[in-house]
């Protein structure tokens, strides 16, 4: 069997200090079950890698000798439109996945920031959350069966075809989230969703002041947006930062609904004393990408992006003390606070790469003390070890460890990179 | 058995005072069984009222070398809340209450016992229901409906149990008490744990999601001339793109047992009818109707109507829900089955049932999540008859069979527990199963939490016995 192995582009592949001796880039499901067994043997450490763009995702790995490159792994399998699954490779784009689903007036609210890039088994692996999931619901809702490689080897599958399943183990739901230390996610099945007839993205400009009644007031609309976003800073999301933010609203329907959302949305803030709200309905699409792809956009080398995610209680609490933690360590601090999930983004900044570096660990300090449960989203590779990928450890890690003793009890996939350093 | 083990008792008594556990045969004896499968008398049952008597239980469980089987109503009806050897029961009767109510995030936290349909009344009043609606929800608890990840008709729209669970507090085999949640870092566990049927802990506290009641709310009936026409215009409204928040069936068989129970105005002349429920915005359930009415009828909808009155649509859902025990004006007794198909291949599963029904000589009732693909055939049958039982039990088999060869599965949400153990190799490799043995290992390695569910009797060590064609032996018909 041909294993590829390109030692020239190790470098691509180097994750905080550590860059790999080999890189292998299987085509199929076979390649890759038998370059993990051969890791396995050997106790090379391997790390799974999809289009890159979550890897700041976790602790940085521990042991790191093999990097195995799984978009070769590319084909979607079945697709069936009129059943509203469709089945494919973990090495799929999640843009192409949404090209073979559009085609057919579907989709998966994956959300993934840079879909050409990500790839399905990535998005699932990381655990992405997207600010659609308060309406559609989380990645993991929509997946109904995968198969997986673990590390010795083995292929197995659970879940199925159908969308409603109590057939054994759902044990997808391990992997995703699980930043690819279980096994590796060979193949993911879907069910899909008719795509609304229609979109728009409202996006209000707030002058000083309004706030806090237009956060309420969208709470109490009839009618819920797909998604909310306050948003300050993060001038690639529209072009236009706005020193108090701005409101960036997505609304999806039937025509009529978003009309009619359109015109609650408006009343509610202009009764908030927000003067104007811009419509976009051709242009909707294309600046609900760019908010996604903001949330893991760096901004050189002097930038990492935090999540913290919690209730809708105290989302513009959170915001101001991550405020507070930045302006203490002379960063600049630009935020997404999400009306519908909750999850408040911040991406730090400083001017220069020395000072980002050298104020990180003060910021770090301040962070976790008003922020515990706050997770790396974006971060340069090289200031990984100043990050720490998990600030909090979960009651049940033990049983954590046993899992991952029982599924990969030589410690090949990733170690170090999960919670408690598993 | 239950005299026999003193110590035991005492220490549960010791425990859980008197009145949390029962010991004497006839007690006993009323949770020897489920909707269906038959048991073994339990060594003990115990009522606890809180985590920590949970965890009490499972120590002294542990102590005396006994397996623990967690039961919420004991509605299941494939054997996952009965003690297959014995061992201690947990009913959850007395822990049964909302905990905490967070209208803003739509989260409710919840005792395992608290009723489906309950956790809905409770939440009304602030605009909110909860999702998953098992037929059997006027009874069978949410830690039930976690454990074999429910669904019932508004799965279809919202989803089975586990897009609902958010956390979970559950006892390990050590007797140990944990939070999980899909807010903490690390491995998904409460996804693990629910569907997994009792096997890997002891759900002990839920914190669920909640859904915002919809503005405006449409029941209407379909009639056709067969239950294959039913299923093609089904397959047509999910193709179409339509999202409507139930679609199911029911033959005439079912019809007209139902209409005689429950009058609710299912017109008696059809073939198949179709329920369907559509929600939203009232402009937009109305668009809807029409689209949906105009697929029905482009396959052979006879009539279609929508419910009158709230009162006329509750009628139509508790009718529906209560179809099952309509049956019992037909046949002494029947034999559910719960498998699941790829949508578009309703109507050739629903073929296959009726050719496996005509060649065993058994009585056919179709009831089922046509939206979801999932499948409820009814076998109906006297035991009394001689070799109809046999027959039931092949049937059973071919129908699940059928269901596999079609891209299907054999439990779409009733589960595997001890019914269908035998027959998880069809689904499955010894890989597949050797993999999911991996993560009950991890939580169990003891397997004391409900023993002989779901894995195939010979599957340690990847073993796999040859399927069976069998009901299990005391199946409850």
């Amino acid at each position: 069997m041909a294993l590829t192995h390109a030692q020239t582009d190790c470098a691509a592949y180097a994750l905080g200090e550590r860059v790999p001796g080999n890189v292998y880039a299987p085509a199929n499901a076979a390649e890759l079950t038998e370059i993990l067994r051969r890791c396995d043997d050997a106790g090379e450490a391997a790390v799974l890698f999809g289009g890159h763009s979550l890897q700041a995702f976790g602790n940085a790995p521990q042991r790191f000798d093999a990097a195995i490159d799984l978009r070769g792994l590319d084909r979607i399998l079945e697709h069936e439109p009129r059943n509203l699954t469709i089945s494919l490779e973990a090495g799929v784009t999640v843009a192409k996945l949404d090209a073979a689903l559009l085609a057919h007036g579907q989709f998966i609210p994956l959300d993934a920031p840079h879909p050409s890039r990500a790839t399905v088994g990535g998005t699932l692996a990381s655990g992405w959350l997207g600010p659609r999931r308060a309406t559609y619901g989380r990645s993991r809702d929509f997946v109904i069966g995968a198969t997986a490689a673990l590390a010795d080897g083995t292929l197995a599958k659970s879940g199925g075809m159908v969308v409603k399943n109590v057939t054994g183990y759902d044990l997808a739901k391990l992997y995703i989230g699980s930043l690819g230390t279980l096994a590796a996610i060979v193949s993911a099945n879907f069910k899909t969703l008719p795509l609304p007839a229609a979109r728009r993205v409202a996006l209000a400009a707030l002058p000083e002041g309004t706030r806090a009644r237009a956060a309420a007031n969208l709470a109490g609309l009839t009618r819920e947006p797909a998604a909310a976003l306050m948003v300050r800073g993060f001038a690639e999301i529209d072009g236009r930062p706005g020193a108090e933010g701005r409101l960036l609203v997505l609304l999806e329907g039937s025509r009529r609904t978003v009309d009619l959302s359109t015109r609650e949305l408006r009343s509610a803030l202009g009764s908030a004393g927000v003067p104007e709200t811009r419509l976009l309905d051709r242009e909707a699409g294309a600046t609900f990408a760019n908010a996604l792809d903001a949330y893991v956009a760096l901004v050189g080398e002097r930038s990492a992006t935090f999540r913290s995610g919690g209730s809708l209680d105290d989302v513009a609490q959170r915001a101001a003390l991550l405020a507070d933690a930045a302006a203490a360590s002379e960063f600049e601090i630009e935020t997404i606070e999400d009306l519908c999930t909750g999850d408040v983004v911040a991406r730090i900044s400083a001017p220069s790469t020395l000072q980002f570096r050298e104020r990180l660990g003060e910021f770090e300090a301040r962070r976790r003390a008003v922020c515990g449960g706050a997770r790396v989203l974006a971060a340069p590779q090289r200031l990984r070890a100043l990050l720490e990928g998990f600030s909090d450890v979960p009651p049940s890690l033990a049983t954590m460890r046993a899992l991952k003793g029982r599924f990969d009890p030589r410690s090949t996939l990733s170690p170090g990179r999960f919670v408690g350093g598993i | 058995m239950a005299t026999m083990e003193p110590g035991l008792h005492e220490r549960l008594i010791g425990a859980l005072g008197t009145q949390g556990v029962l010991t004497s045969p006839e007690d006993l004896s009323a949770y020897a069984f489920d909707a269906f499968v038959e048991g073994e008398l339990p060594a003990a049952v115990v009522l606890p009222a809180d985590a920590r008597q949970v965890s009490a239980v499972v120590r002294i469980a542990r102590d005396c070398g006994h397996p623990v089987v967690s039961r919420g109503a004991g509605t299941g009806l494939c054997g996952g809340a009965v003690a297959g050897r014995g061992g201690i029961v947990i009913s959850f009767a007395r822990m049964n209450r909302l905990l905490a109510l967070d209208s803003r995030n739509r989260r409710a936290r919840v005792q395992p016992g608290l009723v489906n349909l309950e956790l809905s009344r409770l939440v009304a009043g602030d605009g909110l229901f909860f999702g998953p609606d098992p037929s059997s929800q006027k009874t069978s608890t949410l830690g039930g409906n976690a454990a074999t990840n429910a669904g019932g008709p508004h799965a279809f729209a919202y989803g089975s149990m586990s897009a609902h669970v958010l956390g979970l507090e559950f006892v390990d085999a050590a007797g140990d008490v944990f939070g999980v949640s899909l807010d903490d870092c690390g491995y998904d566990l409460t996804g693990a744990l629910v569907g997994s049927e009792g096997t890997l802990g002891i759900i002990t506290a839920l914190e669920v999601r909640l859904l915002r009641a919809p503005a405006a709310v449409r029941v209407c009936v379909a009639a056709f001339g067969d239950v294959e026409a039913a299923s093609e215009a089904v397959s047509a409204i999910v193709a179409a793109g339509l999202l409507p928040t139930a679609l199911e069936v029911m033959d005439r068989t079912i019809v007209r047992a139902v209409e005689a129970h429950f009058a609710a105005g299912f017109p008696l002349d059809a073939g198949a009818v179709l329920l369907a429920e559509i929600a939203g915005d009232a402009g937009d359930v109305a668009d809807w109707e029409n689209t949906l009415a105009a697929i029905a009828r482009e396959h052979g909808a006879l009539s279609w109507r929508s419910a009158a009155s709230p009162r006329e649509r509750d009628a139509l859902w508790a009718s529906r829900k209560g179809a099952a025990g309509a049956l019992g004006r037909i046949a002494p007794n029947y034999y559910i089955q719960d498998a699941t198909v790829p949508r578009t291949k309703l109507p050739r599963a629903i073929r296959r049932v009726e050719e496996i029904a005509r060649e065993f000589g058994l009585l056919v009732g179709n009831v089922f999540h046509a939206g979801d693909g999932n499948l409820h055939p009814l076998l109906l049958f006297d035991r009394r008859a001689s070799g109809q039982l046999e027959a039931v039990a092949q049937a059973g088999h071919a129908i699940l069979a059928a269901c596999i060869e079609l891209g299907g599965t054999i439990s779409g949400e009733h589960g595997i527990g001890s019914e269908k153990r035998e027959t998880l190799p069809l689904v499955f490799s010894d890989d597949d199963l050797a993999t999911m043995a991996r993560l009950r290992d991890a939580f169990d390695v003891t397997r004391s939490f409900n023993p002989d569910k779901i894995f195939p009797s010979g599957a340690v060590c990847g073993e796999v016995r040859a399927a069976q064609a069998a009901i299990p032996a005391g199946a409850w018909l």
